[in-house]
């Protein structure tokens, strides 16, 4: 899967899920603010990406997560 | 039998009378089981049927032996506080009467640091009771 798939791919699952409108997931955007994440929204975070992705992000991995372009980035590093 | 009533408050933070398990079946990794009965004593029997909130009680109850008891395995203590992060896709299906047992089912459905989504299930006599998901937070 390419940069653009995964884009395409993340916005899909991540709008239906969080109830965001998909041009509100933007590559400079804060991720945790634009689906409005609290502690606990981030175990289904977990599940829809190992659901859609076939890959379980770690506590560690969101460390270093700001931007949506920071998630693409881990999503292209773990998918490689 | 992993946890016999008399031991069960080892594991769990509630105390009579509030406590919706007694007995802890079956705990490994993917998941737990428990056994309950309901009797006349219950703090949230109303003419006699148990209400919803007791059952999602139990389930949360089952979650917190289960992870007890299994951290107790791994060296790292009995009765870690656990707690209701959020209740989600919640069904109810019939309420069980005074003296019915109860059997309780838990699928570990993942993981997140100390959050756990887990799918809990309680019957009565194989019909199911009641169901939904939950966030389990560890302390």
């Amino acid at each position: 899967m390419n940069r653009e798939e995964i884009i395409s791919t993340t916005k899909r699952f991540l709008s239906e899920e969080f109830e965001v409108e998909e041009s509100t997931i933007l590559p400079k955007n804060n991720l945790q603010k634009t689906l409005d994440l609290d502690s606990l929204d981030y175990v289904d975070l977990v599940v829809v990406i190992e659901e859609n992705l076939g890959f379980k992000p770690t506590a560690d991995d969101f460390k270093s997560i700001d931007s949506f372009d920071d998630f693409y980035t881990l999503v292209e590093k773990r998918l490689a | 039998m992993l946890i016999e009533k008399e031991n069960i408050t080892r594991f769990i933070p509630q105390r009579d009378p509030f406590v919706m398990i007694d007995n802890l079946i079956a705990a490994d990794e993917k998941g737990f089981e428990s056994t309950f009965e309901v009797n006349s004593e219950n703090l949230f029997l109303e003419n006699d049927v148990l209400s919803e909130s007791a059952l999602v009680e139990n389930i949360a109850q089952t979650c917190a032996a289960g992870f007890g008891y299994v951290n107790s395995l791994k060296g790292e203590g009995e009765g870690q506080l656990g707690f209701i992060g959020a209740v989600s896709r919640l069904t109810v299906d019939s309420l069980p009467l005074n003296g019915a047992n109860i059997s309780t089912k838990i699928e570990i459905l993942n993981t997140f640091d100390n959050i756990h989504l887990i799918q809990g299930s309680a019957y009565s006599n194989e019909e199911k009771l009641i169901e939904c998901q939950m966030k389990i937070v560890i302390a």
